[in-house]
């Protein structure tokens, strides 16, 4: 039996929790798959996962906000008591952390971002490293392995397991587990699209040129409904500000369309956009690396094509 | 007490208030010039090229030859005041005794026509000065004390004019030696005079009044611009006499003390003492100015007044310090460049030379922008943050484009190029290809070229690959100079292990540094630019180019042709592969494409330079601007594509290439 | 308010990564080498808080003998003095690190350096194991927040903002603390040439750590293939925008 920790909001479980199960089911290799929820919301949540091959829930009853060592207990002390071979989450900044202290707390070996996984003692995992750039096969040794699942790696797969049980339970806490929660909630949020959520993003690197470049690619961007973001050299000049950098450091993207300009595709930045569907790479460099991993790509100078797509872009609307 | 004994003391008073009153400014100058910094540079060996240098620049005014008119303008008025400097004595004399004079000369019928010439000659050339200045008024003066000039020009017509009456009436009263023919002038001017009591009175005053102004003059001069008199021949005289692209290294050691712990300019303490000479040296005539990139973009750099600003701040600062020191106390006063905008100024600047080629008085502004960065950069940690990711990437990644090390020789792939291993028999030639050659798509060419012919001429060759780092420039015109040593140091150390003994380098800015700096940190090469030695191909017959009809306008690169003196080679080839036509500033007069002094990395606040070129480039009517630098390239193809010029820019070798191939550039083949 | 940072030295990886014969490593022989952003921005908050609220600072690693260069980079940036866990170079597995890690810091608490804040990237550059803070802070039974983008000191407790979503989230927690920061929590300085000078004076304690056998065992590296295919070129220069725009048209965003 493999255990996961499904992550939820607005009364529907995580997509990425969702590509989590896909691994798991792999790993159960034909055993039950079960999950456990918590915070506001888990119970309403739920049902849902009977679609993807889950045939009981555990919903940890924690009161007040969220306390990731006290989340971690709640998976700990159901993972020692209904003993899974596994437990896996996905590969979230929540899913990571919640694993790491449950790991500790059950005293087990974690597998962080990983894309497969093979049961068997040790059990064989292939995991993320360098945000993706590279690729570790690893041994997983102990009675329970814990494993995340890197994000975006495997699609979310439906497997309807029938009736779904639900079971509340409520984890005994330590005073410790509650030290660390989330004691207020402050609002940044400019009313826009955040660049982790757009479904267009046109990001700019020192290709660009100048702080002033980007004015192009505001417009572009704005023209398809779509944020912009750049490189980390282009934060590091100080042209854009942090929360614009898509990158293994700033801000991990899964875009539609995501649209490099100028941009070499360095590795950190590779691992900020594997989540975008398609990349149109416009780069002055035929053999920039960026266009190894990009789907369509115009050669030439930012300052020039971009313009022009945009102007294009405008004559086609005005035209239909 | 006879009239005479009066007028000799009457002298003596107004000499020794009028020596005083300078000498107790000298002193100050002085002081200040001795409380210097070492230059670094010797400045004291080449005791004949120094004398040279005296001979033309100083008496033979050749810099200020530069441009005909101001050149005569000013050469009338000095080469007078030389001439008519023993009048002085006369003068002097004449006050003590009207009817003694200075023995011998004084009495040379030739030196009265001498005087009577030059004095002409000082009014013509002060003439010419207020013509320059109230009907052409060039831009060159925006931003100098205009009236001090006004003054000054009015203060040397009043000496002459009373030195010419002064002969008059002399002539009148009968009181000279020499026929009164030998001063054509003055005897003119002698008909105005009668010979009566009025004349002899007139005469008294005349002698007084010249000398008055002179001695007043003196004690003027040291709290004017017109310092240069006295500063201008001794900061020629100790000038850099060679290797103007040099810059000087620094000494950077773990156990150096802190209060040692001061790189370039820092407070006024932190100046040279030939830094301090410069700025006493400027007499504000803007030749710098009119010729500076930076100023004719309207950004806030004028060579004119950095030199200006660092002269205010010496003068209001250096006092503060000089007495700080006398108490025993430690001086801490502002930054020098916190004054007016010379920190905005030092970033403005491409380090491209051409203020200190044209400046008349030898002043090395770009030495003063440096230190100013020095500091900036090494103590404050305050620069444009646009170029913080090249010195970053420059410091852990040996190149400032921060592309991976291990891909340095990608761009040679398929051409078979032999990378230099350790241990490897040394080539005849090693080439070092430079970041930008190595990495920027569009200077990569050049360097596919440049390897081409030199296969083709059958050279032996050899590039370094991923053990080639950047030879420090950027960092190093940053003002970052700890970086650059670490990477001279190291690039110095892999040349010397692998036996290399010549070099042809692709980039100028490689070329300079190697050429004229390494030899500092124990690298000691033959270098030579890949212009001069694919020029040297041709010229032996081992590339036989076919010459074709297109029209080629020649950029020179700052640091090959003002910097180093490489004209005549890039010129050759092209003239081998195509028509030249040459831009109106050419040559070691060239315009800076914009990307000199790190400015590739950083950004520009006023129009950009590259197009102001390009358009220059442009109106040659050329088809093709070609270029012998990868930084040039980039920043006049920019500056192509901005302005919607038509013009092809190419390097240099890449034409060469083409021609030696078929006679026809590739653009002409592919619309064949 | 004493401040320990844990740092590690990792390769500047460019566009491509090549491996070593072995596969267990990244060829690093024409490579720099740094430490990771977010822990350049650790860095520069310790020093950030020993300027404001006094104190010392420390800086940890674990690594080969070379990565005494990062250890003497963030001397450098402000901090004071370097433990340097001295490794062969090979990889460690987040238990074994956070082990020793803990055993160096046990022993800086009995030498009179009990660090009151204890900073991580929130993740390796490299490895991305996503646990070594926080197996430290178990360890050490202190807590820990992690992906923090906001730190404030008061009043003896650690005040962390965390973003998500649209907006941040505040954990307020009791020093002594372990906390794992990301990038963009402050903006590193460029650190001067004294600084540098003086770095190199600064001392560095080395030591051997002990290793145990890993239960994250490494067996090797691979390259991931790419997209699969080089990208289809639309075309060069602004002749291409109509073929852009037929894209987007196909993909519906036009």
């Amino acid at each position: 039996m493999v255990l996961t920790f499904v992550e939820h909001a607005d009364g529907a479980p995580d997509a990425l929790s969702l590509q989590a199960l896909t691994l798991a089911r792999g790993f159960a290799d034909g055993e039950p798959v079960q999950a456990v929820m918590a915070g506001p919301g888990a119970a309403e949540a739920a049902p849902a996962l009977g679609e993807y091959g889950v045939a009981t829930v555990h919903v940890a009853e924690l009161d007040g906000g969220y306390a990731p060592q006290a989340w971690a207990r709640a998976v700990a002390e159901l993972a020692g008591r209904i003993g899974p071979a596994a437990v896996v989450a996905a590969g979230s900044d929540r899913g990571n952390e919640i694993l790491a202290h449950a790991a500790v707390m059950t005293g087990a070996a974690l597998a962080a971002n990983c894309v497969a996984a093979t049961p068997g003692d040790p059990a064989g995992v292939t995991r993320v490293r360098w945000g993706g750039s590279l690729l570790e096969e690893a041994r997983l040794h102990g009675a329970l392995k814990l494993l995340t699942v890197a994000p975006h790696a495997l699609a979310m797969e439906p497997a309807p397991a029938g009736e779904t049980a639900i079971e509340t339970f409520g984890p005994e806490l330590r005073p410790e587990d509650l030290v660390v929660q989330v004691s207020e909630r402050v609002d940044t949020s400019t009313g826009g699209l955040s660049l982790a959520e757009a479904p267009i993003v046109v990001s700019g690197g020192r290709g660009v040129g100048s702080a002033e470049g980007f004015g192009m690619l505001e417009e572009l961007a704005g023209l398809l409904g779509g944020v912009v973001g750049c490189s980390r050299a282009v934060t590091s000049a100080g042209w854009r500000p942090h929360t614009d950098q898509v990158g293994q450091t700033g801000t991990k993207i899964s875009p539609d369309l995501y649209i490099p300009c100028g941009i070499s595709g360095a590795t950190q930045h590779m691992a900020g956009c594997k989540g975008a569907k398609r990349i149109l790479a416009i780069n002055a460099d035929p053999d920039a690396p960026i266009l190894a991993n990009a789907d369509y790509a115009v050669v030439g100078d930012v300052g020039e094509i971009v313009p022009a797509i945009t102007a294009e872009l405008r004559r086609v609307r005005e035209a239909s | 007490m006879s009239g005479g004994v009066l007028s000799a003391v009457a002298l003596l008073a107004v000499l020794a208030l009028a020596g005083g009153v300078f000498a107790q400014r000298a002193l100050l100058l002085v002081r200040l010039v001795r409380m210097g910094k070492p230059s670094g540079i010797d400045r004291s060996d080449a005791v004949p090229e120094r004398l040279r240098q005296e001979a033309t620049v100083v008496l033979g005014q050749r810099k200020l030859f530069q441009r005909l008119v101001p050149g005569l303008m000013h050469a009338f008025i000095f080469w007078g005041f030389l001439a008519l400097f023993p009048t002085i004595v006369i003068a002097m004399i004449g006050i003590v005794d009207r009817d003694s004079t200075l023995p011998w000369l004084g009495e040379q019928g030739w030196f009265a026509l001498l005087v009577d010439v030059f004095a002409v000659l000082v009014l013509v050339g002060v003439g010419i000065a207020l013509w320059i200045r109230k009907v052409v008024r060039p831009r060159r003066f925006e931003g100098s004390h205009l009236g001090e000039a006004d003054l000054i020009l009015a203060w040397i017509t009043g000496i002459v004019v009373t030195l010419l009456l002064w002969h008059a009436a002399r002539i009148a009263l009968g009181l000279n030696e020499y026929g009164a023919g030998w001063s054509p002038v003055a005897n003119v001017l002698s008909g105005m005079f009668g010979d009566g009591e009025a004349t002899e009175a007139l005469e008294r005053v005349l002698v007084w009044a010249h000398v008055l102004l002179i001695l007043g003059f003196l004690a003027y001069l040291p709290r004017s611009k017109h310092l240069h008199i006295f500063t201008a021949a001794i900061n020629v005289y100790f000038g850099r006499t060679r290797a103007r692209g040099r810059l000087e290294p620094l000494r950077f050691d773990e156990d150096l003390p802190e209060e040692e712990m001061r790189f370039g300019i820092g407070t006024v303490e932190d100046l040279t003492w030939k830094q301090m000479v410069d700025s006493m040296s400027c007499t504000e005539c803007g030749r710098c100015q009119e010729v500076c990139p930076a100023w004719a973009t309207g950004k806030t750099l004028s060579p004119k007044l950095l030199i200006m600003g660092v002269r205010d701040h010496l003068f209001t600062q250096g006092p503060l310090a000089l007495a700080a020191r006398a108490s025993g106390e430690t001086y801490d006063g502002p930054l020098v460049a916190a004054s007016d905008d010379l920190e905005e100024m030092a970033w403005d600047c491409v380090t491209c030379g051409a203020c200190v080629r044209e400046c008349p008085v030898n002043i090395e502004h770009v030495d003063h922008i440096l230190d100013l960065r020095r500091h900036l950069v090494m103590v404050e940690s305050r620069f444009p943050s646009e170029a913080e990711p090249m010195l970053r990437d420059v410091e852990r990644q040996s190149n400032p484009w921060g592309k991976p090390q291990a891909e340095r020789a990608a761009w040679s792939d398929g051409l078979g190029v032999r990378v230099l291993q350790p241990g490897d028999p040394v080539p005849e030639v090693l080439y070092w290809v430079g970041c930008a050659a190595s990495f920027d798509e569009r200077a990569r060419t050049s360097a596919q070229s440049t390897a081409k012919l030199l296969q083709a001429a059958g050279v032996d060759f050899a590039i370094l690959g991923p053990r080639e780092a950047c030879n420090g420039d950027p960092a190093r015109r940053m003002g970052n100079e700890y970086v650059f040593q670490a990477y001279a140091e190291q690039n110095v150390e892999t040349l010397n292990e692998a036996g290399v003994r010549k070099i042809v380098a692709s980039c100028p800015h490689c070329f300079n540094t190697l050429a004229n700096e390494y030899p500092d940190f124990g690298g000691r090469y033959e270098v030579v630019h890949h212009t001069e030695l694919l020029a040297e191909l041709v010229r032996e017959g081992r590339l036989t180019p076919t010459a074709t009809e297109q029209t080629i306008t020649y950029h020179d690169s700052c640091y090959l042709a003002r910097h180093n003196d490489v004209l005549a080679q890039p010129r050759e080839l092209a003239a081998a592969v195509g028509k030249p036509i040459e831009m109106e500033r050419s040559g070691k007069r060239t315009f800076c494409c914009g990307a000199g002094g790190a400015h590739m990395w950083m950004e520009e606040n006023a129009r950009p330079i590259n197009e102001e070129r390009v358009r220059e480039a442009t109106a040659t009517g050329a088809e093709t601007l070609a270029v012998a630098c990868p930084f040039c390239t980039v920043m006049l193809d920019d500056g192509v594509q901005s302005t919607g010029s038509e013009m092809r820019v190419a390097d240099v070798a890449t034409l060469l290439a083409e021609a030696v191939e078929t006679g026809a550039p590739a653009h002409e083949r592919e619309a064949g | 308010m004493n401040v320990l940072v844990c740092v590690k030295r990792v390769p500047i990886t460019g566009g491509k990564i090549v491996l070593t014969p072995d596969e267990r490593a990244i060829e690093t022989r024409h490579l720099g080498f740094t430490i990771s952003p977010h822990e350049e921005c650790g860095v520069e908050e310790a020093v950030r808080i020993a300027e404001r609220h006094g104190g010392s600072t420390t800086v940890l690693t674990l690594g080969p003998a070379e990565a005494e260069e990062q250890l003497r980079d963030t001397l450098a940036i402000g901090i004071d003095r370097a433990v340097h866990l001295v490794t062969d170079g090979s990889d460690w597995d987040p238990e074994s690190t956070a082990a020793a890690l803990v055993a160096a810091i046990e022993a800086e608490r009995a030498a009179g350096h009990d660090p009151d804040l204890i900073m991580f990237g929130n993740e390796s550059a490299d490895n991305g194991n996503y646990q070594v803070g926080i197996r430290v802070a178990h360890a050490l039974g202190r807590p820990c927040v992690t992906g923090v983008k906001g730190i404030t000191m008061h009043d003896g407790r650690v005040r962390c903002e965390q973003e998500l979503g649209g907006g941040r989230d505040v954990y307020d927690v009791p020093l002594p603390a372990v906390v794992t920061v990301l990038e963009g929590l402050n903006l590193p300085r460029y650190p001067s040439v004294p600084a540098k000078l003086r770095a190199r004076r600064k001392p560095v304690e080395s030591s051997e750590p002990a290793r145990s056998e890993p239960r994250l065992e490494l067996v090797r590296l691979t390259v991931p293939p790419g997209r699969g295919r080089q990208a289809e070129v639309l075309g060069e220069g602004a002749g291409a925008a109509p073929a852009v725009v037929e894209l987007f048209k196909k993909l519906g965003v036009a």
